[in-house]
């Protein structure tokens, strides 16, 4: 059993470094990154990547443009919302505004572990009581009990 | 004359539903047997109306009756016959008397099938369903009438949206409303439940299978939607997160936690009470969906034509149905009995851990679906959530549901031994684990790409393993057959469906991982190299089709063994809607698509702008999907069985 | 309080309701972006000149006299054109200040346009790529900004200005720069 423990722990090791993250810092990547993040603003529910719309082409163009200068992928984040607003981030910010948003799932799944939790308890408690018999109960509980003694 | 007919049928209809929910109801009240018993002939009767008055609509379109304003906004005398049938629904009014018909129709199959459960119970279920009939066809016939008509008709119709033309599109709303009013019959049996007060194994027998077919049909549903939307929309992508995409989503997710949850409180008899409120939840899900569709309330692809007075009407619906089953709910839950014990480590337990991960990713996507309407009202600004939110949330909540689905099979109930099984773990372990290194090895593989892999080998390997521990393995061939021949189909419907899910998994990793996108301008004649595919611009050609003239590429691909194939990418134009589309040509194959699409040509028209999209396993999306659904049907028809020999026993 | 769980499901549920019950009082376009360059100078963006056009400017704006308005506009763009007359009447009845930027057009339609109707605009830049427009955050034509005389954005109309508009939004806009001045 512990064997079999200690294989699992090296194979835990070796494995990531049997593959590479493909960490290509490619202009091209980085767009494309940055395409699949930006919302169209004339389409319904677009990204850059997806859409063919003059606007879109136009953004995409900017996008390539400021890479080329210099900018990082967070500048021209950056660069686009002050001219559009947070409405062009698909992916909304780490910001205080978004705190529910990106805490929310956890949230739901605390939620679910502790009402779970609650109910197990609530059962096991009911467990350890028992069923209390009432005085009348007990009596008749007494009557045939000391009948059906010989 | 027959769209009358069918305008005077279907207020009919509303009567008799109205009928159908008050006499059963008082009939409960008034311990009235006659009254009671009169609640599936109420719901006979109003199926046959709707149906019928279904039937009316479905003539004036085949006919292009264009005095009927609905025709004539919606379809058009040279639309293919089985797209003038699909316009039925292709709109809110003609959808929502489908919604109504499936509704009628669902409720006169439990008026038949339920004719031996306990009356009380079933005169509460039609009632109930009645009552939601009432609902959705008074809204119809004040707000969204199908049967107007116009005074001067008009000569030709105007509809022609020509994306909407397509098999797949048409026929995936019957699917997914056949699965949104499923769900209306558990509701149904869940508020009966609640206002009698107790939930006996008669009751939980009956919310399984219909839970089953709802949910069947919303996988098969929201699958087609996905294909169609692959073929169709010309990027290549199956799923968008879109608010309306979501909606469909949403009570798939919660009829999947009320799938498992439903198993618990048949076997053992406990988790009534929130297995109840999953029910009241799924269909509220659906009512939901109705009104972020209808209501132009959030931006979307897919919304029909938004009508905030529409909206408001579903908005009362939802405050009404799920409001009241809500409060219902909190008023007689806590007087139901609860059943038997099981410890945290079990059969049970694992169920438990899948309802909490399924209803925390239902609360995520509505977390994330909702969130724009949220700030706007408390912040006044404007933010978006697309798919790299949900992506980002989504996926890591799914994660453990899946570990977990591959070995919870193998724990026992009210208490398991984990020691019995841990060797059967790591065997399983080991085995993804070999198994996707493997892949990503050979082709050059990400993390998130390993981990994807890991998670579908993983789901693969457990179900299969613990299948042929339950029918032997170790036993000789001759016990082997018998065990497997002698195994309840449910069991094989869990495994079907596990498997499709990992199959589901394998396919978005794949595709997703090792796709190829290339876009660039192209000239006649030039080749491009695609994988082992070479793929050459052929021709273009001016071609004309019915109501369209375009632009027809042909292209050549010749795989590496020497096969040739043809695909032919459109750039269409429709004159009656003054619209240009791109028609993408998809070669699609086991284990791979190529999907080009046609894009502008340059001033000149001496090169064109070519997206070409390859897609490894991509098929195994839709594959496992259908997998999945495939092993709902199977559990389906072993359940039948024991239901109706039960019941007799009774 | 044991006796509230039950009632959670129902108390999200009617917070959900509230937001969905403002959300359709409202009856906003969900589509419809406001400007984020609010109460913002207007940016400097360079345009080029249009022959026979006086060559719009950003310091046109700045220390103006009174507040103007910057129209984005194309030959090719449809509502432009019915916009056309209500930007006529406000130029010559109501004597406001308008420039107008011509977006992703041909210099020779952008002329054809204006040389076949009244020209509104008291100066013309053109932004043939779009490109300058988009540190406007313009997504679409026609928009319309209404620059008081610091050069400040005030407010960003989308799509044409048609009759309710201009006297409901407009021009009482205006009036309202105008009388911060006093």
């Amino acid at each position: 059993m512990k064997t079999i423990i200690k294989f699992i722990f090296c194979i835990f090791f070796i494995v990531p470094v049997v593959f590479a993250e493909n960490n290509i810092n490619d202009k091209n990547q980085d767009a494309y990154d940055l395409y699949k993040e930006l919302r169209c603003l004339v389409c319904q529910n677009q990204s850059l990547l997806e859409s063919n719309a003059p606007l879109a082409l136009d953004l995409r163009k900017v996008v390539l443009d400021k890479l080329e200068e210099g900018y990082t992928k967070e500048d021209v984040k950056t660069f686009l919302v002050e001219r559009y607003g947070e409405f062009i981030l698909l992916k909304p910010k780490y910001s205080v505004q978004n705190i529910l948003l990106w805490f929310g799932p956890i949230f739901f799944l605390l939620i679910g572990v502790f009402v779970t939790f609650i109910f197990l308890r609530k059962q096991s408690m009911n467990k350890e009581e028992g069923i209390s018999l009432s005085k009348e109960e007990a009596d008749n509980l007494k009557k045939i009990l000391d009948n059906n003694v010989p | 004359m027959i769209i009358e007919l069918g305008h005077f049928f279907l207020a009919l209809a509303l009567s008799i539903s109205i009928f159908q929910f008050l006499l059963p109801a008082l009939g409960v009240k008034f311990n009235s047997y006659g009254m009671m018993r009169s609640a599936s002939i109420a719901a006979f009767i109003s199926f046959i109306l709707v149906f019928l008055s279904f039937l009316s609509l479905v003539y004036a379109y085949i006919t292009s009756d264009f005095s009927v304003s609905l025709v004539a906004k919606n379809s058009h005398s040279l639309k293919p016959l089985i797209y003038k049938i699909s316009g039925v629904w292709g709109n809110h009014e003609g959808s929502l008397l489908l919604w109504v018909l499936i509704l009628t129709f669902y409720s006169a199959a439990v008026a038949i099938l339920g004719r031996r459960l306990p009356l009380k119970l079933i005169s509460l279920v039609l009632s109930c369903q009645g009552l939601i009939a009432a609902a959705f066809i008074s809204f119809i016939l004040f707000t969204s009438n199908p049967f107007i008509r116009l005074f001067f008709p008009n000569i030709e119709g105007e509809g022609f949206n020509p994306i909407l033309q397509d098999f797949g599109l048409a026929i995936h709303p019957p699917f997914l409303y056949l699965g949104y009013v499923g769900l209306s019959v558990t509701f149904s049996f869940s508020i009966a439940a609640l206002l009698i007060g107790k939930v006996d194994t008669i009751w939980v027998k009956w919310v399984r299978p219909w839970t089953l077919i709802a949910w069947v049909f919303l996988t098969v549903g929201i699958a087609l939607g996905s294909w169609w939307a692959y073929r169709e929309l010309g990027w290549g992508g199956w799923w968008f997160w879109d608010p309306v995409e979501n909606a469909s989503f949403m009570p798939w997710l919660a009829a999947t936690a009320l799938l498992h949850s439903s198993i618990v409180a048949e076997k053992r008899d406990t988790l009534k009470a929130w297995t109840i409120l999953l029910a009241i939840i799924a269909f509220s899900f659906s009512l939901l969906g109705t009104f972020i569709v209808r209501s132009g309330v959030l931006i979307s692809v897919h919304s029909f034509a938004s009508d905030p007075s529409r909206g408001l009407y579903i908005l009362l619906l939802l405050i009404f149905f799920t409001g009241g089953g809500l409060a219902l709910f909190a008023k007689k839950a806590p007087y139901l009995k609860s059943g038997s014990l099981f410890k945290p480590l079990s059969r049970e337990g694992a169920l438990v851990i899948n309802n909490i991960i399924f209803a925390s990713a239902a609360a995520t996507v509505l977390l994330g679906t909702l969130y724009p309407i949220f700030i706007d009202a408390i912040n006044n600004s404007k933010v978006s959530v697309g798919p790299p939110y949900f992506e980002a949330v989504f996926i890591p909540l799914m994660v453990p549901a899946i570990l977990l689905c591959a070995f919870s099979p193998m724990l026992s109930w009210k208490r398991a031994v984990i020691e019995n099984i841990i060797e059967r773990i790591i065997a399983v372990f080991i085995c993804a684990l070999f198994l996707a290194s493997l892949i990503i090895i050979m082709n050059d593989g990400s993390a998130s790409a390993f981990l994807g892999l890991f998670l579908g080998f993983w789901l693969i390997c457990g179900t299969l393993y613990e299948f042929f521990i339950k029918v032997g393995i170790k036993s000789s061939f001759k016990i082997f057959i018998q065990r497997a021949l002698n195994l309840p189909r449910s069991a094989y419907g869990m495994s079907v469906a596990h498997i499709g899910v990992a199959i589901f998994i394998i396919g978005v990793t794949v595709s997703s991982a090792w796709r190829i996108d290339i876009e660039k301008p192209i000239i006649l004649g030039e080749k491009t190299i695609v994988k082992d595919m070479e793929i050459t611009f052929k021709s273009i050609k001016r071609v004309a089709g019915p109501n369209w003239n375009a632009d027809r590429g042909e292209f050549e691909i010749i795989t590496s063994n020497r096969d040739k194939h043809f695909l032919y990418p459109e750039r269409r134009f429709y004159p009656a809607s003054q619209v240009n589309t791109s028609e993408p040509a998809i070669m699609s194959g086991i284990f791979s698509d190529l999907y080009i699409v046609l894009g502008e040509s340059n001033d000149n028209a001496d090169s064109y702008a070519l997206r070409i999209y390859y897609s490894p396993f991509i098929s195994w999306i839709w594959f496992g999907i259908l997998l999945m659904a495939i092993g709902g049907v199977l559990s389906l028809s072993d359940r039948k069985h024991r239901l109706g020999y039960d019941l007799k026993r009774v | 309080m044991k006796k509230l769980y039950p009632y959670s499901p129902l108390i999200v549920f009617f917070i959900l309701i509230l937001f969905f019950a403002r959300q359709l009082i409202l009856k906003e376009d969900p589509s419809e972006l406001p400007s984020v360059l609010l109460e913002e100078r207007f940016p400097e963006i360079i345009l080029k000149k249009l022959d026979g056009y006086k060559l719009f400017s950003v310091t046109n704006l700045m220390n103006a006299n009174s507040p103007s308005l910057v129209n984005i506009w194309s030959s090719w763009c449809v509502p432009c054109k019915i916009e056309h007359e209500f930007l006529m009447r406000m130029s010559s009845d109501h004597n406001i200040l308008i420039y107008g930027i011509n977006y992703k057009d041909k210099k020779e339609d952008a002329l054809k346009v204006l040389d076949l109707n009244d020209n509104p605009f008291y100066a013309i830049g053109v932004d043939l790529d779009g490109l300058q427009s988009i540190n406007l955050g313009v997504y679409g034509v026609p928009e319309t900004f209404i620059i008081d005389s610091d050069g400040n954005i005030r407010y960003r109309h989308v799509g044409p200005i048609l009759e309710y508009d201009m006297q409901n939004i407009i021009l009482p806009i205006l009036g309202k720069i105008m009388r911060e001045k006093i």
